[in-house]
């Protein structure tokens, strides 16, 4: 199977085909550009710990942190490293991980053929030992340090432990110090057998690159390897209520001020596709005409110093889960909180304006065009869409073709008294 | 490639344009060139704040913020930016190019007459700015000095700096002191505002597919506010360590210590030896093939990252790490015999060649990006090195292994900042 799709005002197309058993590969050709950027990803994230593979035995539970610490061990290879061989042809490789993908990267100026080849090898060819899964523990032990001290990763948690009662997302990316010792050789090969079979895969392409060479070169790498059909993966989420799990979660950090995060948690969830991405992309038309830059309640709310120019508001759209977050530095937490829900309130009241929804709707399309100046952008976005049903270069159409009173309804329905948590940052008083 | 060609406007603006047709939008990119002085420093990253809050014309920052988004989003920022003992104040604006918006014309002449308007044209009331908004914005700017805690490597890397060029003008931190901070008013800043505007040498960098006749035609007319005379700008003054090494040691209640060692390179950019001290820094920790890499994190485990880098315009290099407490002497001593190891030609081929291949991918990557563009010129301005990518791809393949033992030995450990968690390890 293949395709092209073309979007006339990007003026870019999009070449793919499916190479057998199921990895999906696409290619966007940009003329010029010495760079060439690659993305080779699994659907497979730090939500991913609990699953049964059909005819492979039961369900299984993993620790969490495994879909992160497979990440950094598949870099290692019998004798050496990974990156070893990508310098020696001058690209440089990378991997991250998040709630519900791994993607594993290079880019590249020369040698474009060859680096596609490491990186098509590396990820297929698993290589862990006893020793080296344990001294890989001291690194991701430090890079959880890293994060412990980070205020803006710890607010961000932190709410969702708020907002989560259930939910794995709730949960650390790396894991914890004390979960990643349970990991050991024999579960990051279950985990690797079951997640990284090609029908659970896709590449992404993007540079000055002929893509017919390319969907040969997959093909012939994937086609010598044998693989059998692997049956139907079944991720298990425990049940979520809908409401929140806590009000309020308040930590102390070395900081200079406050930090606040409100989070409204998504009621309706367990679809995706075009509508996953048709209620995602009225969500931030919603962020945008409440809380952009231009609104009256984010001037107001700068104009009295209780946010900076780095407030942020955006939204999450996952098949389980979704949220929508607000928040920055503050110097008073709570006051920004209740301003917030009465700015939200009286927005909700009086409804956006046809002309504010058009307006809005301009912007992002300069915005969406700007945004594919980026190789990068576009190859970690495309595949994460990708698992979730969505074809992303399709969102200004999606943009489009929203209503004004859709997207009031999603304004009036998304934030209610029920369904918000909060979560503060408070400086460490000296002791 | 981009293709680069300048010109001086009437008003004394040097003018740069880099056509290149591989971007959808257009950079435009206003700089100001100033001395750093410890007693500027403050109301130099202070007033592009407040300009920012409104103009003649556009007299809130929410009129300002709709009729930018009403532009497909155009985006105006302001950047301050220390490079070597100078400092740059940006004004950048990036917006859609208008060859794709059908129906469109003429964005770049309307975004640069908006960026104009904020930097030559703000809002004032008798020979000062508006007294709310520089009340508003000394409040936001304390809040960014004092900020500079809440990102510890950054906070590490900064007072390492400071300590190091303590009696230098580099060591001045570039958003300035609550003290100075204090001290100004609307009247005050407004003075001195216009004081910059009219002296400090200024460049406009206008980057994609646009026509070069046509920004020259553009920018002179849109850029004609007065000048007088230019300021002087020093030269960087670049030294070498002779002394004995410091070490300075910091507690604070974190999870993880923060390593940093500041090192005098006594090269500059555009000095004969900055191309084979680029290999150096490369091989010892630029990439995830270095030195550091490779025997900090993995082969001790200590860290999850560990590099170094160079100020290129100070002739200075940092290296950072972020380490258990307790490890702090561990770690130090495995990352002296990197330094040292490199020194003693312990450079293999295969080093040499990986940071070769390494270096020459991010000339190369340098093109992709319009703001990396300008950049480069910026820095080839400073450093009187006016070379594009084949020619630093050039400067790069002459460098011989022999040379990089050669700069090695130049290198010399200055400060060694430890910011160490409560109750860690000795040190």
């Amino acid at each position: 199977m293949k395709g092209v799709q073309e979007n006339s005002l990007l003026q870019e197309k999009i070449i793919w085909q499916r190479v057998e058993p199921g990895l999906e590969v696409f290619v966007l050709p940009k003329q010029g550009y010495n760079k060439k950027y690659v993305t080779y990803s699994a659907n497979f994230g730090s939500i991913d710990s609990h699953f049964i593979v059909e005819g492979e035995g039961g369900e299984l539970v993993v620790p969490d942190g495994v879909a992160h610490f497979l990440e950094h061990k598949l870099f290692e290879e019998e004798g050496g490293n990974v990156f070893e061989r990508f310098a020696r042809l001058g690209a440089s490789s990378n991997a991250f991980t998040n709630f519900n993908n791994t993607s594993y990267l290079f880019s590249c100026t020369d040698h474009f053929t060859e680096c596609l080849e490491i990186l098509l090898d590396f990820v297929q060819s698993p290589y862990f030992t006893k020793e080296s899964v344990e001294k890989e523990k001291g690194i991701i032990e430090q890079e959880i340090r890293m994060y412990e001290d980070n205020p803006q990763w710890r607010v961000f948690f932190n709410l969702l432990t708020a907002l989560y009662r259930e939910h794995p997302v709730k949960k650390d990316i790396a894991g914890t110090v004390e979960s990643i010792r349970q990991i050991d050789e024999h579960v990051l090969y279950k985990c690797y057998r079951t997640f990284y079979h090609p029908s659970n895969m896709a590449v992404f392409v993007v540079g000055d690159v002929e893509p017919e060479r390319v969907f040969t070169q997959v093909s012939e790498n994937i086609v010598r390897r044998g693989y059998s059909r692997l049956g139907e993966i079944r991720r298990i989420y425990p049940a979520e209520p809908k409401m929140p799990a806590r009000d309020c979660v308040v930590q102390e950090l070395v900081v200079s001020q406050p930090i606040l995060n409100l989070g409204f948690k998504e009621e309706e969830v367990g679809f995706d596709g075009e509508r996953l991405f048709r209620r995602e992309a009225a969500t931030g038309l919603v962020l945008d005409c409440v809380l952009g830059s231009s609104s009256r309640l984010y001037n107001e709310l700068y104009e009295d110093g209780l946010i900076d120019d780095e407030f942020e508001a955006g939204h999450v759209a996952e098949k389980d889960y979704g949220h929508t977050l607000l928040g920055g530095e503050t110097k008073d937490p709570d006051r920004l909180y209740q301003r917030l829900m009465e700015g939200i309130r009286q927005a909700q009241a009086e409804g956006i304006s046809a002309e504010i929804f058009a307006h809005h709707r301009r912007k992002l399309m300069g915005e969406f065009l700007k945004s594919f100046n980026s190789l990068e952008f576009i190859a970690n976005n495309f595949p994460a869409y990708h698992f979730k049903g969505i074809n992303f270069f399709n969102y200004l159409e999606t943009v489009h073709s929203l209503t004004l009173e859709e997207v009031n309804k999603r304004l009036r329905t998304h934030f209610t008294d029920s369904n918000h948590a909060r979560s503060i940052i408070q400086p460490k008083k000296e002791k | 490639m981009s293709e680069l060609q300048r010109f001086t406007l009437p008003g004394g603006m040097n003018l740069f344009v880099h056509r290149t047709n591989k971007f959808k939008t257009v950079l435009a990119q206003l700089v100001f060139h100033r001395a750093l002085r410890r007693e500027e420093v403050t109301a130099t990253a202070l007033f592009p704040a407040v300009l920012q809050r409104g103009s003649a014309g556009f007299p809130t920052r929410r009129l300002l913020a709709y009729r930018l988004e009403e532009l497909y989003g155009s985006e105006l920022a302001a950047e301050v930016v220390k490079k070597g003992e100078r400092l740059l104040v940006s004004f950048s604006m990036e917006l859609v190019n208008d060859r794709y918006l059908p129906g469109e014309n003429g964005l770049l002449g309307r975004c640069l007459e908006i960026l104009s308007e904020v930097v030559a044209r703000p809002l004032s009331e008798g020979g000062a700015f508006k007294a709310e908004y520089v009340s508003q914005e000394k409040e936001q700017h304390e809040k960014v000095i004092r900020g500079l805690v809440n990102d510890k490597a950054a906070y590490a890397m900064e007072r390492c700096l400071q300590e190091m060029c303590a009696a230098e003008p580099f060591g001045v931190f570039k958003y300035g002191t609550l003290s100075e901070l204090a001290k100004l008013e609307p009247e005050n800043l407004y003075g001195f505002y216009r004081r910059f505007l009219a002296e400090s040498p200024v460049d406009l960098h206008v980057c994609g597919e646009v026509d070069a006749a046509a920004v020259k035609e553009l920018a002179g007319r849109i850029f004609s506010f007065p000048r007088s005379g230019t300021a002087e700008i020093p030269a960087t003054l670049v030294r070498k360590q002779d002394g004995e090494v410091r070490y300075v040691r910091e507690e604070m209640d974190v999870n993880q210590g923060k390593l940093v060692l500041g090192f005098r390179t006594g090269i500059k950019y555009g000095d004969d030896n900055y191309f084979p001290l680029l290999m150096y820094n490369g091989i010892l920790g630029g990439f995830p093939h270095s030195k550091l890499f490779l025997n900090v994190r993995e082969k001790a485990s200590l860290a999850y990252y560990a590099y170094s880098r160079l100020e290129k315009h100070k002739g200075l290099m940092v290296i950072s790490s972020g380490i258990e407490t307790g490890n702090y002497d561990k770690a130090l001593e495995i990352i002296n015999r990197q330094v040292e190891c490199i020194a003693a030609g312990e450079v293999s081929e295969e080093e040499f060649a990986n940071t070769w291949q390494g270096l020459r991918n991010q000339f190369l990557m340098e093109d992709d990006h319009q703001g990396l563009v300008v950049n480069r010129a910026i820095d080839g301005e400073l450093a009187g090195l006016h070379k594009d990518t084949d020619g630093l791809l050039a400067g790069l393949a002459a460098v011989q292994p022999d040379d990089v033992v050669r700069v090695a030995r130049e290198v010399k450990l200055d400060t060694v900042y430890f910011l160490a968690g409560k109750g860690g390890g000795a040190a």
